[in-house]
């Protein structure tokens, strides 16, 4: 999407303005400085922390966790989408199944994932992975669908071999829908290990936030809640960069 | 010495036999017989033209020409042998709107039949751009089906069917999406390509207008069970005429074949 630079400008100009409500807020007191740290207190904060070997493992050990869920759920999902839309009886029989599935809060059953795996590595990815992977079958199977059935003709009827057909109609065809559901799917996916572990957890940066907040450490973790919202932006808007850019035929 | 010489009693390229075609449908409750007893020749280098009313079997027909799908009984020869899966050498299909990939470029949709056959890509892109300037696209090798016409793209899938310079041009209701006056150009723009290569020309449509002014040969089949009610010759002079429409021959012409279809309808 292209947008003027008065857009771009009017954008940046309400983010800066949120910080300096924000600074202001706090700076004159309005809101108990206590409560809410002003932005620039937060941000020296998340400067610092950056700089703590404790916090750097923390985020080290989320990042694993986080990719190791997604590393997961992302083929183990796409393979079940796959069969589901390749199949007619399958699809019929597990469509609405999934639906059911994925309208339920996933949160509910974090209590038994720790009873099952522990606390510890495994409960995190499990949960991870368990908050992912049904968004990403349905995406899957909905970028499955978005195969036109012309195109395989066509393709068919220059002969293609189904290695062909693979790689040169349904890769590109899924690809847009596809690299959406990845994005999608690590918003779930994030959401989902940091959820576990602020539930329970030693280790972390979700632990570590839920820490803070229990000790009313505001500074910290209001750095702490920034990171994580800088973290998770960057990775959305480096996929939607690449999707734009594998989908400018789309029109 | 010419050993090929004394080998080759074949059928000429491009010529089609229909021998006896039927095809069933079976559901679980009947079966449809959707074509019965077919029985057609297409010399080489024809322009024929298929028409009916809808669920007469016509594109069915056309598809089984092209190989995508199999008659449950009789034969089909294109160029002397059987077809029993696509074989681009010999047949070159254009299908109706939006069969070009939007993913790729005017020119790599043309060289899609040349790539699956692993033909390198600076023989690829000559090709490609010959089948181009022969359907009038000349410089818009570049640009995304999004970025083209409707007209234009159909060329494009034109230009895709000719490329690899098979002897048969399948064509399943090819201008069916466009507006009235770029149906009309695309018609002559058709016959001009035809002419200047000298394909058979199997042609599916749903217009009568179209059938008459494009064809040598009409072609009146019948709904469920799809059968070959007429089959008209068309005495008009080439290169046909916009004037031509409205003349006695045409209207005649166009008038037996309504009397047919109205009969079914």
């Amino acid at each position: 999407m292209r947008s003027g630079l008065g857009v771009k400008a009017a954008r940046i100009a309400i983010v800066v303005a949120l910080f300096a409500i924000w600074e202001i807020l706090s700076r004159t007191g309005i809101v108990n400085p206590r409560l809410l740290p002003s932005a620039s207190d937060t941000l020296a904060t998340l400067g610092d922390l950056l700089q703590r070997a404790s916090v750097r493992k923390d985020l080290a050990v989320t990042a694993s966790e986080v990719v190791t869920a997604f590393a997961l759920a992302v083929p183990v999902g796409a393979l079940i989408g796959f069969l589901i839309a390749e199949n007619r009886y399958f699809a019929e029989v597990a469509k609405p199944l999934l639906f059911f599935a994925f309208s339920i809060p996933k949160s509910i059953f974090l209590p038994m994932f720790i009873l099952v795996f522990g606390v510890g590595f495994a409960q995190k990815v499990g949960f991870g992975f368990f908050s992912t992977i049904f968004i990403v079958i349905m995406s899957t199977t909905t970028a499955v669908e978005s195969v036109k059935v012309e195109h395989l003709t066509v393709a068919r009827s220059y002969g293609a071999t189904p290695m062909q057909t693979a790689f040169r109609v349904y890769l590109p065809s899924m690809l847009p829908v596809l690299l959406e559901a990845l994005r999608i799917s690590m918003i779930f996916n994030l959401t989902g290990v940091i959820l576990a572990e602020m539930y329970a957890s030693r280790d972390g940066i979700g632990h570590q936030i839920a820490t803070w907040g229990e000790n009313f450490q505001m500074k910290q973790l209001l750095a702490g809640v920034v990171m994580i919202a800088a973290i998770a932006i960057a990775f959305n808007e480096l996929v939607r960069w690449v999707e734009t850019r594998c989908s400018h035929w789309r029109t | 010495m010419q050993p090929l010489a004394n080998i080759t009693p074949l059928k000429p390229a491009g010529a089609i036999e229909v021998r006896n075609v039927g095809q069933v449908f079976k559901t679980t409750t009947q079966d449809v017989v959707a074509l019965e007893d077919v029985s057609l020749d297409v010399k080489p280098g024809r322009f024929v033209v298929l028409v009916g009313p809808s669920g007469c079997g016509k594109s069915t027909l056309l598809m089984m020409m092209a190989g995508l799908r199999q008659q449950t009984s009789g034969t089909i020869t294109i160029s002397g042998a059987p077809i029993p899966e696509p074989d681009p050498n010999r047949v070159g299909v254009v299908f109706q709107e939006a069969s070009l990939f939007p993913w790729l470029t005017a020119e790599e949709n043309v060289e899609f039949p040349l790539a699956l056959r692993g033909i390198a890509k600076s023989d690829r892109r000559t090709r490609a751009q010959d089948a181009l300037k022969l359907v009038g696209l000349d410089g818009f090798g570049k640009r995304h089906p999004h970025e083209l016409s409707g007209g234009m793209k159909q060329r494009v899938s034109i230009a895709r069917g000719l490329v690899q310079d098979p002897p048969v041009l399948l064509m399943d209701e090819p201008f069916a999406a466009l507006d009235e006056q770029t149906r009309m150009t695309m018609g002559d723009e058709l016959l001009r390509i035809w002419a200047a290569t000298g394909k058979t020309v199997v042609f599916v449509t749903h217009s009568l207008t179209e059938a008459v002014y494009l064809a040598d040969e009409v072609i009146v089949m019948s709904p469920r069970p799809g059968r070959i009610v007429d089959h008209l010759q068309v005495p008009l002079p080439r290169p046909r005429t916009y004037e031509m429409l409205s003349g006695d021959t045409f209207g005649s012409l166009r008038d037996r074949i309504w009397r047919h279809i109205r009969k079914s309808a």
